[in-house]
């Protein structure tokens, strides 16, 4: 058996997270609205009304191109993609064609294997998205809301080698836009959708087989499904002697099946031009400098220096580079507690993780701010409180507000390092438990842990356990 | 002579000093569109009569009653001594592509017969906002596809008032007629090739393409959006020069409508044509034209008055002040048809993509549950022959392997057409002209039913019109003379961009220098 190779490329569709649609000023996020009720008469192609560019547009997409590593052109045109659908009201769709925002650029993905693939960018430009249409028995029922929405529309070179590499490009991806603040990049909500070109090789080809494409996949999971059928599919046919046509594919989550779509062996004739009613996008250099400004240390590049810079393990830096808000929340807490950073990572991983998990906040949306998380672990640094204290600190700031320190105070849950009330503890245990203290004066001193559990407990874990072991002790070996 | 035949400057003097009401103005406009229009043009429109054969059918549709009531309301507000806007009392018609809210917006197409726009053009808003009135909307060529006003679905189409056998041109063909005939004052028109200037040649009166930009494209049905430009049509320069005050500048609805200032217009009008230099080029005293069966390009002269009339004019501005210089080349001038065949077309097509049946306007009434075979027969039934060679010419153009032949090419052809004019206006450059002068049309207006069937030869007639288009500049077609078989002859300033104050003085100037000839006083043969 031969030994094939796979090909796949990726094209995704982003939808910007601006406020208004691309060329009119419909609000351009309609995921809780009835349908037809975001719209007017430029998005619906009534006659005679002219598209408008709405800059934020162009800024998100210039983001995009620079976190890519594209040339942004500083001169591009809008162009019309015409053919016709009823959910396209004007039978044209305002894109880019050939001199789009941006040419070229790459992103690096590193595999957990510990390789990085490097993902070229093919096409990267700016357009307007259709709208819905759904079948209802006989009826063909229109949803013009999307129609205008902002999209950038990406797309990769056949440098994508398994079904993993294209879910772990669509996972950076996904980061990344997130990261930008450009898009929201939910799958099943449709802000990041993806068709993979799947084909294969046989192992040491350097040519492009025909290959198939593979459209309405709604899950980062379901591309990787999708891909791994088609895969196994296609070399099933070419093992049996036949040959791969050029199918789209419809994925069927439900069935966790592939289905034929139609035949595909032209390309359609989309008759580009310019479109007329927009005049050519000139990005001056003060408008792409104010762009650009805060543009933002990207995630590899932030968990390398988290690596470097806090002596983090590659483990944790990941995670806490995983979101924006999350690595400047670390890093914030990091310079505000001006400790061990591992320290903070831990209390991040561990529990503040958890907490974002479950109340679906992101970092910057706590209460628990870096500068309460810095606090508490001061605290238990100093032997104010304990660990345990410090833990439960977490939860009672979040749901407060309060400042740690007031929380400490009021619910004195301060250790208590007063030699006499721990003293008067210790004593009582002593008495108590004859039997443990023979052990112990019979050599078992490991014991000692056990005896200072007890006053912990007694106290309800607010004696300072240091002092407490050192009258234990004192105590013991009288 | 009627209230009606005033200019809209003389209405305006007799309004605000109380000789005249708005009411009784807009009264006199609708006493002669009822006595000259005949039938309103419609798409059942039976047999053509007698009296349709002598009347002007200009309008598609007059709003007679919101008229009035605005009219009433202007007077009301003079009576109580209120300020009014500027235009106030002017009746006014608009081209039928121009969306007024509530109203029907037909584009003269049975595909949109019952559109009714939910928002005002910004042209017609504007003048509204002046206090223009305005008295209806007038016919014209299908989607403007057309030089002579016959293509529209409907009928009866326009007629020429100076000889109602005769076309009065196109496409703003209704409008030039309702200004000739002295049913309004101003109309509304667009140019895409020379749809002001041709038709306002034919007509006798005057029409304002302005630079690309100049005036707002929002609220106004396409035909190719990257060459129409909308304008004044009016019987003076002076009223062209107050319309254009009205209807120019910016509009945030709009982005290809220019940020640049917009001039007062009426401030240069006077001050002559001293020191002006004014162009003649030989290029424009020929049309070149090719033999539809062996391709070849032949060449053929205008007609003589034409070319006398254009001359005559040079000298009465050369008599005023001007500078004549003669033999400025413009050699492009005569591919300017053929690239506009192209790129008219292929953006055509696409504008007409969005009349699919689905949304508005005209849909199949035999609509089978198979989406394709709606739309072809939606389109099939509602689109006029000239939308349809429109579209076949335009996708056959856009397509991938023959646009590098044809659309790319055209492109090319446009970008030297552009030069031509950079060349002759440039201030360091050999010429450095101001304006120049030719002729608008090569001949006067033809009988209906002569061109109409001939697409390719009936573009012919804008060959001296559709250079501005593709260069984007400015130009004013101005009523010359009456030629000896007593029909309009035009002549045709152009300019570089945003010269259109130079333009009108200019054109003023020639009003001036030519008021006393006898051919100012002939009137159309309608209101004989």
């Amino acid at each position: 058996m031969t030994d094939y190779e796979v090909v796949i490329g990726l094209e995704t569709h982003i939808q910007l997270n601006t406020k208004t649609k691309i060329f009119c000023a419909c609000k351009a996020d309609s995921w809780d609205d009835e349908p037809n009720t975001n719209v007017c008469p430029v998005c619906t192609g009534l006659p005679g009304v002219l598209p408008v560019l709405n800059k934020a547009v162009v800024e998100k997409g210039v983001l995009l191109a620079k976190a890519m590593h594209s040339d942004i052109r500083m001169r591009s045109f809008f162009d019309r993609k015409n053919y016709f659908y009823p959910d396209l009201p004007k039978g044209y769709q305002i894109s880019q064609y050939d001199l789009s925002l941006a040419s070229g650029g790459y992103l690096d993905l590193p595999m957990p294997e510990g390789y990085t693939r490097r993902v070229t960018i093919t096409k990267l430009h700016m357009e307007e998205d259709a709208g819905k249409t759904k079948n209802a028995g006989n009826l063909r029922l229109i949803d013009f809301n999307r129609c205008g929405v902002p999209l950038v529309e990406m797309v990769t070179g056949p440098d994508l080698r398994s079904a993993n590499e294209a879910a772990q490009y669509l996972i950076r991806l996904r980061q990344l836009l997130r990261w930008l603040g450009i898009s929201e990049a939910d799958m099943e909500k449709g802000h990041l959708r993806c068709d993979a070109n799947v084909s294969i090789r046989p192992k040491g080809s350097d040519q492009l087989f025909t290959k198939t494409e593979i459209k309405n996949v709604n899950s980062i999971d379901n591309v990787k499904n999708a891909i791994e059928h088609e895969v196994e599919r296609q070399i099933r046919e070419v093992e049996a002697g036949n040959r791969v046509y050029a199918w789209t594919l419809d994925w069927d989550e439900e069935k966790n099946e592939l289905r034929k779509m139609r035949s595909k062996e032209t390309e359609a004739d989309y008759r580009y031009f310019r479109e007329p009613d927009l005049l050519p996008l000139d990005l001056t250099q003060a408008w792409l400098d104010k762009i650009l400004a805060d543009f933002p240390e990207l995630p590899l590049e932030r968990k390398a220096r988290f690596i470097f810079e806090y002596k983090l393990p590659e483990y944790d830096a990941d995670i806490l580079t995983g979101e924006r808000n999350l690595s400047d929340y670390f890093e914030s807490a990091v310079h505000l507690y001006a400790g061990d950073p591992k320290k903070v990572s831990n209390y991040l991983m561990n529990d503040i993780l958890r907490m974002l998990n479950e109340s679906g906040k992101t970092a910057d949306q706590l209460k628990l701010t870096p500068a309460f998380l810095a606090e508490i672990l001061k605290m238990v640094d100093a032997g104010q409180i304990n660990t345990s204290t410090g833990k439960s600190l977490l939860e009672k700031v979040e749901t407060s507000g309060k400042s740690p320190k007031s929380i400490v105070e009021s619910e004195g849950l301060g250790l208590v390092s007063d030699d006499s009330a721990i003293r008067t503890v210790a004593e009582k245990i002593v008495a108590a438990n004859p039997k443990e203290v023979e052990t112990f004066r019979a050599g078992k001193e490991t014991l000692i842990g056990w005896f200072t559990g007890q006053v912990m407990r007694e106290m309800r874990g607010k004696a300072d356990p240091k002092l407490a072991t050192q009258i234990l002790l004192e105590l013991l070996k009288k | 002579m009627q209230l009606c035949d005033h200019s809209a400057h003389e209405l305006l003097d007799l309004l605000r000093s109380k000789q005249v009401s708005a009411e009784e103005i807009v009264q006199s406009s609708l006493q002669r569109i009822a006595a000259v229009d005949g039938r309103s043009g419609s798409l059942e429109s039976g047999q053509e009569t007698d009296q349709d054969r002598g009347t002007v059918h200009a309008f598609i549709s007059v709003s007679a009653e919101q008229a009035l009531e605005q009219a009433k309301t202007i007077d009301q507000q003079l009576a109580r001594g209120e300020p009014v806007g500027p235009l106030a009392g002017i009746p006014f018609s608009a081209k039928d592509v121009f969306c007024v809210k509530d109203t029907y917006t037909t584009a003269a197409s049975k595909i949109l017969a019952n559109f009714k726009a939910p928002y005002t053009s910004t042209a017609v808003e504007r003048l509204q906002k002046q206090g223009a009135i305005m008295l209806g909307k007038v016919n014209m060529d299908e989607f403007t596809y057309g030089s002579s006003n016959e293509s529209t679905a409907f009928q009866p189409c326009p007629r020429n008032p100076w000889d109602t056998s005769r076309v009065p041109g196109g496409s703003s063909g209704g409008s030039t007629s309702s200004v000739a005939a002295g049913e309004v004052p101003f109309s509304l028109g667009t140019d895409t090739a020379g749809s002001i200037r041709q038709p306002a040649a034919f007509c006798g009166v005057v029409g304002v393409k302005p630079t690309y930009g100049r005036v707002s494209r929002y609220g106004i049905i396409a035909f190719a959006s990257s060459l129409d430009c909308p304008g004044p049509i009016t019987r003076n320069v002076t009223d062209a020069a107050l319309m254009l005050q009205a209807i120019a500048g910016a509009d945030p609805r709009d982005s290809t409508a220019a940020n640049v200032p917009v001039p007062d217009y009426l401030a240069t009008l006077e001050q002559g044509v001293k020191g002006k230099r004014i162009g003649l080029s030989p290029d424009y005293f020929q049309i070149s034209y090719m033999d539809a069966e062996s391709g070849e390009i032949h060449q053929k002269p205008v007609q003589e008055d034409i070319r006398a009339a254009v001359y005559h004019a040079a000298e009465v501005l050369q008599r005023m002040g001007a500078e004549i210089i003669e033999d400025v080349p413009m050699p492009n001038t005569r591919y300017g048809i053929p690239a506009f065949f192209v790129i008219s077309r292929v953006e055509a097509a696409s504008n007409l993509h969005r009349y699919d049946g689905v949304k508005y306007g005209y849909r199949t009434p035999s609509a089978e549950d198979d989406l394709r075979v709606m739309y072809r027969k939606t389109r099939n039934e509602a689109f006029g022959l000239q939308p349809k060679l429109r579209i076949l010419m335009g996708m056959y153009v856009s397509a991938a392997q023959y646009s590098e032949q044809y659309y790319n090419r055209a492109l090319k052809v446009r970008a030297l057409l552009r030069r031509d004019f950079d060349q002759i206006f440039d201030l360091q450059g050999k010429y450095r002209l101001d304006a120049l002068l030719t002729p608008t049309t090569p001949t006067t207006t033809f009988p209906i039913g002569a061109i109409y069937g001939d697409s390719v030869l009936m573009q012919y007639a804008d060959q001296f019109t559709v250079t501005a288009n593709h260069a984007g500049i400015p130009g004013i077609s101005l009523p010359g003379g009456i030629a000896a078989d007593g029909l309009p002859i035009g002549v045709q300033l152009l300019g570089p961009d945003y010269s259109e104050h130079t333009l009108l003085q200019i054109g003023r100037s020639l009003e001036i220098g030519t008021q006393d000839e006898a051919w100012r006083s002939q009137k159309p043969a309608v209101l004989r």
